[in-house]
């Protein structure tokens, strides 16, 4: 028993952040914590200031090309170095954290990881941690490349020093930074104050952990927010709203089969579409009948009221651009009561993608073929791969009793079954956090390799 | 993959000779000259002498390198030997008393290496990408930082005129007195260890991108061997110059460089362990050769008369240190701190 202990895989931190973002406070708080761990700390030789530890060994950063002077297949030399000789002393210690300086290219750091036969043995990635400092990302965000990666690559974001931005630069940052690494985990923090557990033992690159921690990251994107069933009689009713933050939204009033849960999701797929549709303008007053038309509601204006015309009793779907309590909207009767949704559901809005860098996620149930995925994932790599920081998925496999786990850096891609699938779980998701990646192209190309 | 083959393994090949408990992961072990005292360093720095009086091997702690040990070196009278860790320091030592003579700084950081020359009283250090070497005096008379990167190896040539030096984008070797520039050999990788063949027509590196390489020394071509699973770090020449041993995997691979050269040649295997190969050593005189895999089992073949195992034994940890002299002891240092030493039977 203790000599499996002994040669468990150590989790290793990685680091990241601009000079001044908080690193070396945050290193200072993680070795000082009373969490019972101890860590040994590769600190960059342009360390802020120095931490009292041990075991702390300073590291010049040498990128090593491995072959043909691919950018993929870049190692941290040093790391491989350093790392090495703290294997030889892994009694001393359970935790390595590494410290990049603030203009290192995560890359390296973590593709050393797989690239790297001994560690990769000994060493298990447990996470990357960036640090931001809230005014200064701000500033850089859009002209450097350094900021975007070291956010495409995190499993874990400190937005840091929020005590010197506003409460609404802060939240459009962090809308911006959730758009680029959607499977990252965002805290809003000042001094790095944070829990060690949401920065040391992630499994970050274990997905089933992170999928645990976040169920919704792989969700897809609506084009509405909100929608809800009801149990409509034949006759009008009257969907009235305040004036909110937006001048108009798309609606779509619609049929349902059932007046169930699941006789509304069956409308879902039919809902995305009439969003894709040319909408018709009304105004207030205006008359709305079930169909498969998109309607856009003018929102300007007191007292607004749209006629929801209800030609047969039965069960109905309104569906919303914009979530309804923005507007203060209520449906009533003829009489003036108050009709409420018998189930209503939220959806994760479709956020603007001006990003260079994005997340791709990908949510489809079916068996993939092993034959058609292989040559599609390995083409997609050996085109994209540069663009490609992150991947992680949970696959399906036609012929395979158990999940198959991945993840990736880059072109390095490391994968291995998993538990056997539990009864009505097959499924797959993945999630690409890259630059210049094709949503749609990414979705039909792994949809064509189901079986 | 086939059994290893144990039909030729004689059980009393090897009779111990000693154990040691040094308590502490053994970094490398080194023979005097005469093969009557062995030096050992570990990975927290500390410095073991190990001296035979009279059949009786006795050994003792006498000193340390604060942070850590990185390796050690018998000068060629075999009268003292350097150390050097982490601490940025060489420590010379005096081989029979175990005093220490002298501390040199020879580096900010760590200090990787420092090997004596085979033929003089000449060091040669490394610390970071500096190449220091000292002379008798033990003043330095040589500096050069033409390197990639860190320096991960150094070798003196067989006849000691010259100092080879691996790193990143290949080998550099270093002739003081005898030429301005130093000679580059270049390959766009990263070398992690060298060893010049006895006769000196090879520069033998393994690398980082699971190669290795054979340099011409004259020509400054290299010949690429490739196949192996894992990055190689084991390498040793026989006394002849002709075969090369490799690590890298779980078998011993011998590139036969008689002639033109391992290129175009298939290599010996030797089925050797269930495990990745962790050192490899050719006797310095004689034929034999051991070999130590993750799996803790010592192997000895004689690899000239058939690819079987000729002796065998089960180590308490995987070897870090493979050591004979020329007596035809063979000294292991292990993961687990203990030092055990054999001898042949005759």
């Amino acid at each position: 028993m203790l000599d499996n202990n002994k040669y468990d895989r150590i989790p290793v931190t990685v680091l990241t952040g601009f000079l001044g973002s908080g690193k070396t406070t945050l290193l200072n708080r993680i070795l000082t914590e009373n969490h019972g761990k101890r860590i040994a700390v590769i600190e960059n030789e342009f360390g802020e200031i120095g931490v009292d530890n041990d075991l702390v060994i300073g590291a010049e950063e040498e990128i090593f090309e491995m072959n043909n002077g691919c950018i993929c297949c870049t190692v941290r030399g040093d790391l491989i170095r350093i790392l090495s000789n703290l294997m030889k002393r892994r009694d001393k210690f359970d935790h390595i954290m590494i410290e990049t300086t603030g203009m290192a290219d995560p890359g390296p750091v973590a593709q050393t990881f797989f690239m790297d036969d001994e560690l990769r043995e000994a060493l298990n990635l447990d996470g990357v941690v960036t640090l931001v400092d809230t005014k200064h990302v701000l500033l850089h965000i859009d002209d450097s490349d350094e900021v975007k990666e070291q956010i495409a690559f995190a499993d874990v974001i400190l937005l840091n020093k929020i005590d010197l931005v506003s409460a609404t630069e802060l939240d459009q940052l962090e809308a911006r930074i959730h758009a680029m690494n959607s499977a990252a985990k965002i805290y809003r923090t000042q001094d790095a104050v944070i829990e060690m557990d949401k920065v040391l033992n992630l499994g970050g690159f274990d997905l089933d952990r992170a999928l645990e921690i976040d169920p919704k990251f792989l969700e897809p994107e609506y084009p509405f927010e909100w929608s809800g069933l009801f149990e409509f009689s034949a006759g009008d009713y009257y969907f009235a709203l305040q004036p909110g933050p937006d001048p108009a939204m798309n609606i779509n009033f619609r049929l349902a089969d059932n007046a169930s849960e699941a006789g509304m999701r069956e409308t879902v797929e039919k809902a995305v579409l009439v969003f894709s549709s040319d909408e018709i303008s009304l105004k207030s007053g205006s008359v709305i009948e079930p169909s498969e038309q998109l309607s856009k509601i003018n929102l300007e204006g007191e007292k607004l009221k749209y006629i929801l015309r209800v030609p047969n009793a039965g069960s109905y779907v309104l569906y919303t651009e914009h979530h309804p309590e923005e507007f203060a909207a209520i449906i009533t009767d003829a009489a003036g009561n108050q009709v409420k949704s018998l189930f209503n559901r939220e959806f994760k809005p479709d956020h603007e993608h001006d990003e260079d860098v994005a997340s791709v996620g990908i949510s489809t149930p079916g068996d993939l073929d092993p034959k058609k995925f292989e040559p599609w994932l390995r083409d997609l790599l050996a085109k994209q791969g540069p663009d490609i920081f992150r991947m992680k998925g949970v696959l399906s496999f036609s012929e395979s009793s158990e999940r198959y786990v991945f993840q990736g850096v880059h072109m390095l891609f490391d994968g291995r079954k998993d538990r056997p699938w539990r009864e009505g779980e097959r499924s797959n998701s993945l999630i690409f956090i890259g630059r210049n990646l094709d949503r749609e192209q990414l979705n039909k190309g792994f949809s064509e390799c189901l079986i | 993959m086939p059994d290893i083959d144990y039909s030729f393994l004689d059980d009393d090949l090897l009779i111990e000779l000693s154990q040691l408990e040094l308590d502490d992961y053994i970094i490398e072990l080194a023979w005097s000259s005469n093969g009557e005292n062995l030096a050992a360093i570990t990975v927290e720095g500390k410095v073991f002498l190990v001296n035979k009086y009279a059949d009786i091997i006795k050994y003792k702690l006498i000193g340390q390198h604060d942070k850590g040990g990185n390796s050690v070196s018998w000068r060629s009278d075999g009268k003292e030997f350097a150390t050097v860790g982490h601490d940025g320091k060489i420590k010379i030592w005096d081989g029979i008393s175990g005093n220490e003579i002298i501390s040199l700084e020879a580096g900010d950081s760590w200090v990787s290496k420092a090997i004596y020359n085979p033929h003089s009283n000449w060091l040669a250090s490394a610390a970071g990408r500096q190449l220091r070497l000292w002379d008798t005096n033990r003043e330095v008379f040589y500096e050069s930082s033409d390197h990639s990167s860190t320096i991960a190896d150094l070798g003196w040539s067989p006849d000691g005129s010259g100092v080879a030096v691996a790193a990143y984008n290949g080998v550099t070797l270093h002739v003081p007195h005898k030429q301005k520039q130093p000679r580059k050999y270049s390959w766009k990788g990263s070398s992690l260890v060298l060893a010049w063949s006895p006769d000196a027509r090879y520069i033998a590196t393994g690398e980082q991108d699971s190669t290795v390489h054979f340099w011409h020394r004259a020509s400054g071509e290299d010949d690429r061997m490739y196949g192996f699973p894992t990055k190689v770090l084991e390498l040793s020449w026989n006394s002849t110059g002709r075969w090369l041993a490799t690590g890298g995997s779980s078998s011993v691979i011998l590139w036969d460089c008689s002639g033109k050269g391992p290129a175009g040649r298939k290599p010996r295997e030797y089925l050797a362990h269930s495990n990745k190969l962790t050192q490899v050593a050719f006797q310095p005189t004689g034929e034999l050769l051991a070999s130590t895999g993750k799996d803790a089992v010592l192997a000895i073949w004689d690899p000239m008369k058939h690819d079987k195992i000729i002796g065998r034994k089960i180590l308490s940890a995987p070897a870090s240190s493979l050591r004979w002299n020329k007596n035809a002891n063979l000294a292991i240092g292990q993961e687990d701190g203990r030092v055990a030493i054999f001898k042949l039977k005759s």
